[in-house]
C-alpha cells in the first residue's frame, strides 16, 4: 500500500474548503447584486446564481473528494416593483428586480460558513495526528 | 487466541484510525453534495478477524483498502438518515466520530511511546 | 478477541527482566548477599507483575474495549517505575560485584 490516509485526509478536507468557498463567493455575489436592475426600459436585472456540488470517489481510500459540479442561473421569475421614472421601468412603470431573496442568501451563507469551519477542523486534526506520529521518534 | 505483539496491534489500530479519519473527512467535505451517502470504516474487530483468517472475501459493494489481509473496508452507512437532497451526512455525528478518533489516536501513540521507552530502558546499562 | 497475553514476552521485555535475576548468583559474600538477591528478585517479580498488567490493559485499550483511560495510564506508569527500580538495583549489584571481584584476596 503506497498511500498515507492522513495526508489524503488533508487533501479531502481541502476540497471541502474549496467548494464551500466557491459557494460563499456565489452567495456574496447574489447579495451584492440584490438590487441591481437593468439599465434599459424593460431590461432584465441581475439573475440569481446557484451552485451545485458533486463527489469523486477515491477508490484506494473509499472516501470521496468534493468538487463544484456547476454554477447555474436561477430561472425563477423576476419580481416586479412599481417605480415609474426608473430607467428600467417598462411601459406600465414596473421594474424587474433581481430574483434574490437576502434572507435565503444569508441562511445559505451561515450554512456554508458552518461547513467551512467543519472542514477546517478536519485539517487541523489530521495535521495534529501526523505530528503525534512523528513525535514518537522524538527523545523522551 | 494467540498472543499478539503490542506494537503490531498498535500499528494496526493506528492504520485503521487513519483510514476512518479519511472517511470522516470525505463525509464532511461532501456534507452539501446531493445524493452523497455517508461512509464509515468497518469496526476494528473485523479488521483483526480478517487478518487472522488471512482470506478477505470480497463483495461488489465493498471498497477494501489495500489488498493485504486485514484490509480496512469503508462502505456506506446504511443507518444514516437521508435528507430530501439525497444526502445522508450528519455533521454532528461526523464531529463526534472525529473526537473519538482523536482520543483513540492519542492513547495509541502514548502507549507505543511508553513501551518503547521501557524497551530502551532495559537495553541500556 | 485477543484475551491471552504472554508475560510481556512479545514486547521483548521479558528476557531483559529475567536477566536481572542472574547477577544475584555470583554475588554471595556474607549475610548481606541474601538481602541483595531478595531485593533484586523482589524488584524483578514486581516489575514482571506490573508489566503484565500494563500490557494487558494496553492491549485492551488498543482494541477499543472500554477500559478506563486513567487505569491504563496508571498501570503503564507503575510498570515504568518498577522497571526503573529493578534496573537500578541490578546496576548497583553489578557494580558491587565488579568491585568485589577486583579486590585482591
Amino acid at each position: 500500500m503506497a498511500f498515507d490516509p492522513l495526508s489524503a485526509t488533508v487533501k479531502i478536507a481541502a476540497s471541502g474548503l474549496n467548494v464551500q468557498s466557491e459557494r460563499l463567493r456565489i452567495v456574496s455575489e447574489n447579495l451584492a447584486n440584490a438590487q441591481s436592475t437593468g439599465t434599459e426600459p424593460g431590461a432584465d436585472p441581475y439573475q440569481r446564481k446557484t451552485i451545485s456540488f458533486a463527489s469523486t470517489l477515491d477508490r484506494t481510500l473509499g472516501a470521496s473528494f468534493a468538487e463544484v459540479d456547476s454554477i447555474q442561473k436561477d430561472s425563477s421569475d423576476f419580481p416586479l416593483e412599481y417605480m415609474p421614472g426608473h430607467e428600467a421601468a417598462n411601459a406600465d412603470g414596473f421594474v424587474k428586480m433581481p430574483n434574490v431573496n437576502p434572507i435565503i442568501e444569508m441562511a445559505d451563507m451561515t450554512e456554508a460558513n458552518r461547513s467551512y469551519e467543519a472542514n477546517l477542523q478536519v485539517i487541523k486534526q489530521a495535521r495534529e495526528l501526523i505530528s503525534m506520529t512523528i513525535d514518537l521518534m522524538r527523545q523522551s | 487466541m494467540e498472543p499478539v505483539s503490542l506494537f503490531d496491534l498498535a500499528a494496526q489500530q493506528a492504520r485503521w484510525l487513519s483510514v476512518r479519519q479519511s472517511a470522516v473527512a470525505g463525509n464532511i467535505a461532501n456534507v452539501n453534495t446531493p445524493d452523497y451517502k455517508a461512509v464509515d470504516a468497518k469496526p476494528f474487530e473485523h479488521v483483526l478477524e480478517s487478518s487472522r483468517l488471512a482470506i478477505a472475501p470480497t463483495h461488489p459493494d465493498h471498497i477494501p483498502i489495500g489488498t493485504a489481509p486485514g484490509a480496512v473496508d469503508v462502505r456506506e452507512d446504511a443507518d444514516a438518515v437521508v435528507s430530501e437532497s439525497g444526502n445522508s451526512v450528519s455533521l454532528e455525528q461526523e464531529m463526534v466520530k472525529a473526537g473519538e478518533l482523536r482520543r483513540a489516536f492519542e492513547m495509541n501513540t502514548a502507549i507505543v511511546k511508553a513501551f518503547h521507552r521501557m524497551m530502551l530502558m532495559t537495553t541500556r546499562t | 478477541m485477543i484475551t491471552a497475553v504472554s508475560p510481556f514476552g512479545k514486547t521483548g521485555l521479558s528476557p531483559a527482566v529475567a536477566e536481572l535475576d542472574r547477577p544475584a548468583a555470583p554475588v554471595s559474600p556474607a549475610a548481606s548477599a541474601t538481602s541483595f538477591s531478595e531485593a533484586l528478585s523482589g524488584a524483578a517479580t514486581q516489575a514482571v507483575a506490573t508489566l503484565d498488567r500494563a500490557e494487558a490493559l494496553s492491549l485492551q485499550a488498543l482494541q477499543g474495549g472500554g477500559v478506563e483511560t486513567r487505569e491504563v495510564v496508571d498501570a503503564v506508569m507503575s510498570a515504568e517505575q518498577s522497571l526503573q527500580a529493578a534496573i537500578a538495583i541490578r546496576d548497583k549489584i553489578v557494580t558491587a560485584y565488579l568491585e568485589i571481584s577486583r579486590m585482591t584476596i
